[in-house]
């Protein structure tokens, strides 16, 4: 048992490391497989990269490392223990600081030295670091180009349907293993819907399904399922999550609103509702305005939708419409946290470490960062930055801009006579006011009053002090006629509100874009320091990935009038040619489908990432993907029709004792439902629900404790509750992605299952199993709620027999029926409750009734809450 | 057993993956963490709520804070001035910033109330506080407080966040991040708010700001349920609820007996059992009945106009013995916002606070809770020397001198420090500024204020932030750089 738990353990956490284990150290050693990382990790820094070298060692040949330094030579081949980068080591005096080489990495050195310290071939007089890859980074997997491998030949062919088996299958095969059995109907029609539009089934489809006997039921099933509006809503989730999607603009306290960010995720959600071509899809998010020329005026819905498809590059944290952070660096982070986004959801690396010194792991040194980040910098422009209200474009056309130009002329004229009345009451206070000072020092007051106070002579700055209410103004004088005041505003706040609605609503584009002839150089920033601008650099992808056909990106593009940078780009990497982009997006939605990855660090595929447990499907499944014109439709009908997908989820012994991470996929996995599709869940099964799809964010708002809850925020203006509550209606039960995503103030049902932290984006969940969750399923307000609604439900839509309501209790909240026992153990649940219920409540009387539910319904209520927050909910199988 | 420990493990390392949660989310049996390094890592890899050793031996290892939101007047507590007295009714002499124009006078104002020398240290009082008078010489009284931001909230951030500005995480956060705590069971920062309503700020007064929002205060309301997500459905008869996750637990296990082996059903199993304990732990540390009716008639649980103040007493001395680290007890919104009315305001808040005050002194004092706990009663600012409101008589604000005193946890005992000017206008000998409040307060927990940092966008966030904090030696019994006897 404590074996098949820690596995598990190790199965969550550290799933890259287990597969990089295999791969450590057969014998014999050379610099370039086995030393060389371990130096480029701990030792670079100093011994390398920088333009001084420290104590004149340089670690980044094994040559070097013979020539030694100040203190002589640090390596004598085959004598570790002469060695003297062994004995600094093992002394732990290097390297300086927290991090220290591990004891396997100490071993590898050494017996590396007592080999003879080889190097895997002669090496070069000379190095320029970004062409300076070993072979063994060249041929790192992530970097070859995808290959079309050929279809494996299995013995179990009848277990096959799709191609996608036939891999799986010889991989379990050469384990003596199989497929196992198919899932039963109701299992599949659950993990099916979960998995494509992130709900579950209605009983009706249940029993469709079920009972379907021609042969292609799944099949239509499945293209039921992808033609619904919600598989763009829980597919687009997913590529929220890689995008960084937020409403609000992060990095300071301010955490101001994007009020237009939503455009950005309705554009991804038709995206995947009409399956745009991947490459189609990429193009538009990373050069969408390069498609068009600017101005961006009176433009199509086409268009619009090309700008807003930018949003992606506007999705990082930017601090720089807070006007008390420091702008240099705001402006670069947000440069920075956009590369990370771009690098970590596109090409499936962490290039974000370059920006200050050589990536310690991956081949990608400081000068490459920079590089990338000049395919962006013309937009981002540091130099002449834009703040984020100033990057909005507007979706207006010019006979909008006239209704509103004439709306804000009358606006004017209103706001002119509000403040002309409220000078009247301020001289009207003041009059009064005066009256209160002696008579023979009004005059002087009033003439001290008109002066302005930077003029005022000493003696009447003291009468101003000794008669202090003198000093009313515009902003005090509320203090004074307070309802007058209060009407006052009122009125003139009415009247402008009613001018308001005859004003054209505002449409923006939260987007990236360009101006023509703006693009400043980009330099390489020493130790990412902003301050120490240095050489400067040409846009260009990370060498490494250059292979034989480099991404051809001009400083200025002659044929539009921006630099065409990110369009020259975002055609390169959708060339089909690219080694990365295929397989991130394939593997991304592999995730998706199968809880985890064929590479399980989605967001990495460098070194430090895990390796593909399934090399050749992955490449078989991407070339497929470029085949199919990057339909991700199709992807899905790939993998949901394929037979491994159908498989029953229950743990075999056999299997178990060989695969216990079940990364070799002899059966499906048993996954936690995410946050969203919890509290989606919940209100589809109370029948709440709201269908609406696309628009502006729903509110939160915190409660009365602090809790970030569904709400229009009705605080004060000192952050007090003022107990008021707006109603938003159906809005309050639309699906959780439409929740307006405030980075300060998460919706704390979501975040309690680990909805992720956008700092700046998340290209693959945690999901946690913590008491927190179980109190908050116990007694939250919102199961509370929702599990009473789904009573009244099953009250309204079954027959009076407890029963039967048990029955339907189940087929609207697990998808299934339920069995005799389980309906007996109900029964007697029901009735404990009810006499238990009825017994706390405090007797109604005529003129009081009970203000509680009946206790039937609350018992009712009290086992669908056990329901919803019960195993088979919480997981699919 | 063997799967428990399994599962106990794999709740903290699930945990560590960067579980954020809400207001409830505090981590599980403390048994399992104990392994962590020795010396507090300033800036943890993970966040939890286990309890972490102090940088240094700290005095305190638990808080108690009376917040008394709206500014207490230290003239007519604290602070007695006889020059006021003399000059009462005359213009006062400088410059002084008014809040409220429309009321604002230039009148000095003496208040009708007696101070009189108390206890052994002699403390100067005013009558109104009878009780706090009988335990003088276990306090240090702070007379120079000062914050420079003349409102409300600014003045609250300043105090509670260390800047005048929104967003920035409560003092409670901070200890629970510096420190976790001892009970796992219980949340580690509690707030007693009260029932005339939420103070100025409202739920920012204990909002973790930045920090992981496991950090956020959790509050113990007035009415139930009084801790929400913990306490069970309202009007849910006993019994009732644990039937509940008897049926829970029979659906999983009839589930979990469908997938043997799946480990992770297994685990929420446990984590449902776990809630109920700690459902459990909460509603038994709110349980006031095992009190001896001595105790209760000390907290003024007897008596109307004191049984609601003395129950929140009460109940943080029972939260603090069982392992909580910081508990705030709260006063409603702008109780000693005396603007007007002062004449009858003053003596009744008073009256409704001063005797259960003083009486969880005593009783964490003979107890032997009082050395490791320290204890702070204080508003965000003061109040001026002249009148506001002649027909109504008030004070308007004043944060460039007021009041506030400290008990326990290695505050000298029967001290007074600094004073403010011959008005009671500014802070004038000794300043304390809230930063210099907050490196104390700090240094007092083991901790250094300059250090425990968290991650930000802009650099490594502080407390202090860069402001000058200085460590008030002059109000501890053991100053840094004295070597520490036994």
């Amino acid at each position: 048992m404590l074996r098949i738990t820690f596995r598990v353990l190790f199965c969550v956490v550290l799933l890259g490391r287990v597969a990089l284990a295999d791969e450590v150290a057969p014998a014999p050693l050379t610099f370039e497989a086995h030393v060389r990382p371990i130096l480029k990790a701990h030792c670079w820094h100093c011994h390398g990269e920088g333009e001084v070298l420290k104590g004149s060692l340089d670690l980044r040949q094994a040559r070097r490392l013979v020539r030694g330094g100040d203190t002589g030579t640090a390596l004598v081949p085959g004598q570790s223990g002469e060695s003297l980068i062994v004995e600094r080591i093992a002394a732990g005096e290097m390297p300086p600081g927290t991090k220290k080489v591990s004891a396997s990495e100490l071993a590898t050195l050494r017996a590396w030295i007592d080999q003879g310290a080889k190097t895997a071939r002669p090496e070069p007089e000379q190095f320029i670091p970004e062409s300076d890859f070993t072979d063994e980074e060249r041929n790192f997997w992530a970097f070859r180009p995808v290959s079309r491998p050929a279809i494996p030949k299995v013995r179990q062919t009848e277990q096959a349907r799709t191609g996608t088996d036939l891999f799986l299958l010889a991989e379990l095969e050469r384990h003596n293993l199989g497929f196992s059995p198919e899932a039963d109907r109701a299992t599949l029609i659950r993990r099916l819907s979960f998995d494509l539009i992130g709900l579950p089934p209605s009983p009706e489809a249940v029993d469709a399904f079920v009972n379907d006997n021609s042969p292609d039921a799944y099949e239509l099933l499945v293209e039921q399922l992808l033609a619904s509006p919600r598989y763009g809503e829980r597919w687009g989730r997913h590529w929220l999550d890689a995008a960084g999607y937020a409403d609000s603009d992060g990095y300071s306290t301010k955490d101001l609103d994007r009020k237009y960010a939503y455009k950005f995720r309705d554009y991804v959600i038709s995206s995947f509702n009409t399956d745009r071509p991947w490459d189609q899809f990429l193009v538009e998010q990373l050069a969408g305005d390069e498609l068009l020329a600017p101005p961006y005026k009176n433009l199509t819905p086409d268009q619009s939708e090309k700008l807003i498809a930018t949003g992606f590059l506007r999705m990082a944290p930017d601090g720089t419409g807070d006007g008390e952070v420091e702008p240099q660096a705001a402006r670069n982070e947000v440069v920075a946290e956009t590369i990370k986004v771009v690098s970590t959801s596109i090409l499936g690396l962490t290039v974000g470490c370059a920006q200050c010194h050589d990536h310690r792991y991956d081949p990608i040194p400081q000068k490459d960062y920079y590089r990338l980040r000049a395919i962006f910098e013309p937009a981002f422009n540091v130099p002449n930055w834009r703040n984020p209200a100033g990057r909005l474009v507007s979706l207006w056309h010019d006979e909008q801009y006239a209704q509103a130009a004439e709306i804000d002329k009358q606006k004017q004229q209103l706001a002119d006579e509000r403040l002309v009345v409220l000078d009247n009451v301020v001289a009207e206070v003041f009059e009064r006011e005066l009256l209160k000072v002696p008579e023979e020092r009004r005059e002087s007051a009033r003439a001290a009053k008109a002066t302005a106070a930077d003029k005022r002579t000493p003696e009447q700055q003291q009468l101003l002090k000794d008669f202090p209410p003198l000093n009313v103004d515009r902003g005090s004088v509320y203090l004074y006629e307070q309802q007058k005041i209060a009407d006052h505003n009122k009125k003139y706040d009415d009247l402008a509100a009613q001018l308001q609605t005859k004003r054209p609503p505002e449409e923006y584009a939260h987007c990236l874009t360009e101006i023509p002839g703006q693009a400043p150089a980009t330099r390489l920033f020493v130790r990412g320091d902003i301050n120490q601008p240095r050489d400067e650099v040409t846009p260009g992808e990370p060498s490494i990935l250059c292979g034989e056909t480099p991404a051809a990106i001009p400083l200025k593009s002659e044929a539009i009038p921006t630099t065409g940078r990110r369009l020259a780009w975002a055609r390169h990497l959708t060339n089909g040619k690219h080694p990365l982009v295929a397989r991130v997006i394939v593997n991304r939605a592999w995730m998706h489908h199968f809880g985890v990855g064929l590479v399980s660090t989605a967001g990495d595929f460098g070194f430090l990432g895990a390796r593909p447990s399934h090399p050749e499907l992955l490449d078989w499944l991407a070339s497929q993907f470029v085949e199919n014109g990057w339909s991700l439709k199709q992807l899905h009908r790939q993998i949901v029709l394929s037979t491994a997908y159908r498989q029953s989820s229950v743990r075999r012994t056999e299997h178990e004792a060989v695969d216990p991470e079940n990364r070799l996929l002899g059966r499906a996995p048993v996954r936690r439902i995410e946050a969203e599709v919890l509290r989606d869940t919940v209100l589809a099964a109370s029948g709440r629900l709201s269908g609406q799809i696309y628009g502006v964010p729903v509110p939160v708002a915190p409660d009365e404790v602090g809790q970030i809850v569904i709400a229009v925020d009705t605080r004060d203006s000192a952050g007090r509750p003022t107990g008021k509550t707006v109603s938003l209606g159906e809005d309050e039960f639309r699906r959780s992605l439409y929740v307006v995503a405030k980075r300060s103030m998460p919706l704390s049902l979501l975040e309690s299952f680990d909805s992720p932290d956008m700092r700046p984006n998340c290209t693959q969940r945690g999901s946690s199993t913590v008491s927190p969750q179980a109190l908050f399923l116990m007694n939250n307000d919102f199961l509370l709620a929702q599990s009473e609604q789904l009573a009244r439900r099953i009250q309204a839509e079954s027959s009076t027999d407890l029963a039967s309501q048990l029955r339907l209790a189940w087929r609207l909240v697990c998808g299934r029926g339920a069995s005799d026992v389980q309906i007996a153990t109900g029964l007697e649940f029901l009735a404990a409750q009810t006499a238990a219920f009825a017994e706390g409540m405090p007797p109604a009387t005529p003129d009081k009734p009970a203000t509680v539910p009946d206790p039937a319904l609350r018992a009712l209520a009290n086992y669908c809450q056990a329901l919803l927050c019960s195993n088979r909910v919480l997981y699919v199988e | 057993m063997s799967q428990m420990i399994g599962s106990r493990r794999h709740f903290l390392a699930t945990q560590a993956m960067g579980m954020g949660s809400v207001a409830l989310a505090w981590l599980l049996t403390q048994e399992q963490v104990r392994g962590e390094p020795p010396k507090p890592v300033d800036v943890p890899k993970s966040f939890t709520l286990s309890p972490k050793a102090a940088l240094a031996p700290p005095q305190a290892n638990a808080m108690i804070s009376f917040f008394m939101q709206g500014g207490p007047s230290h003239l007519d507590l604290f602070d007695n001035k006889p020059e006021l007295q003399k000059h009462t009714g005359e213009n006062f002499p400088g410059e002084i910033k008014y809040d409220n124009a429309a009321e604002s006078s230039p009148k000095l104002f003496y208040g009708p109330w007696k101070f009189a020398k108390h206890g052994q240290c002699g403390m100067e009082l005013s009558e109104l506080l009878p009780g706090l008078a009988e335990v003088c010489d276990d306090i240090t009284l702070i007379r120079s407080m000062h914050t420079g931001v003349n409102n409300h909230g600014q003045s609250i951030y300043a105090l509670n966040g260390g800047r005048p500005t929104a967003g920035r995480p409560a003092l409670g956060s901070w200890l629970t991040y510096g420190l976790g705590t001892e009970n796992q069971n219980l949340p580690a920062y509690l707030v007693l708010t009260d029932p005339g309503g939420l103070p100025v700020l409202g739920v920012e007064n204990w909002h973790n700001g930045w920090l992981p929002s496991l950090y956020q205060g959790t509050v113990i309301r007035p009415q139930e349920p009084r801790i929400l997500n913990l306490d069970p459905p309202r009007q849910s008869p006993e019994g009732a609820q644990r039937r509940f996750l008897g049926l829970l637990e029979n659906l999983n296990r009839e589930h979990l007996a469908q997938h043997p082996g799946e480990h992770d059903l297994a685990a929420r199993i446990s984590s449902f059992e776990l809630a109920a304990r700690m459902q459990t732990s909460a509603r038994e540390a709110l349980e006031l009945s095992q009190e001896t009716e001595a105790t209760q008639k000390l907290y003024g649980l007897d008596n109307p106009k004191t049984r609601e103040f003395g129950t929140r007493c009460l109940i943080a001395r029972r939260l603090i013995e069982r392992g909580v680290r910081f508990v705030e007890i709260c006063t409603g919104n702008q109780t000693w916002d005396h603007h007007g009315g002062i004449v009858t305001g003053l003596p009744d808040v008073c009256a409704r606070t001063d005797r259960p005050t003083s009486a969880l002194i005593k009783d964490l004092k003979q107890r032997g809770l009082l050395d490791s706990t320290l204890v702070h009663w204080g508003g965000e600012m003061g109040r001026l020397p002249v009148v506001q409101n002649e027909k109504n008589i008030g004070r308007d604000h004043n944060t460039y001198g007021f009041s506030m005193w400290l008990a326990g946890g290695g505050i000298k005992r029967g001290c007074v420090h600094g004073a403010t000017d011959e008005f009671g206008h500014k802070a004038v000998e000794n300043v304390v500024n809230h930063y210099d409040y907050h490196a104390t307060l700090f240094y007092l927990f083991g901790l250094d204020a300059t250090k425990i940092a968290f991650p930000r966008p802009t650099g490594l966030g502080t407390i202090l932030d860069g402001q000058p904090g200085q460590i008030v030696s002059a109000i501890l019994e053991k100053p840094p750089g004295v070597p520490q006897a036994g």
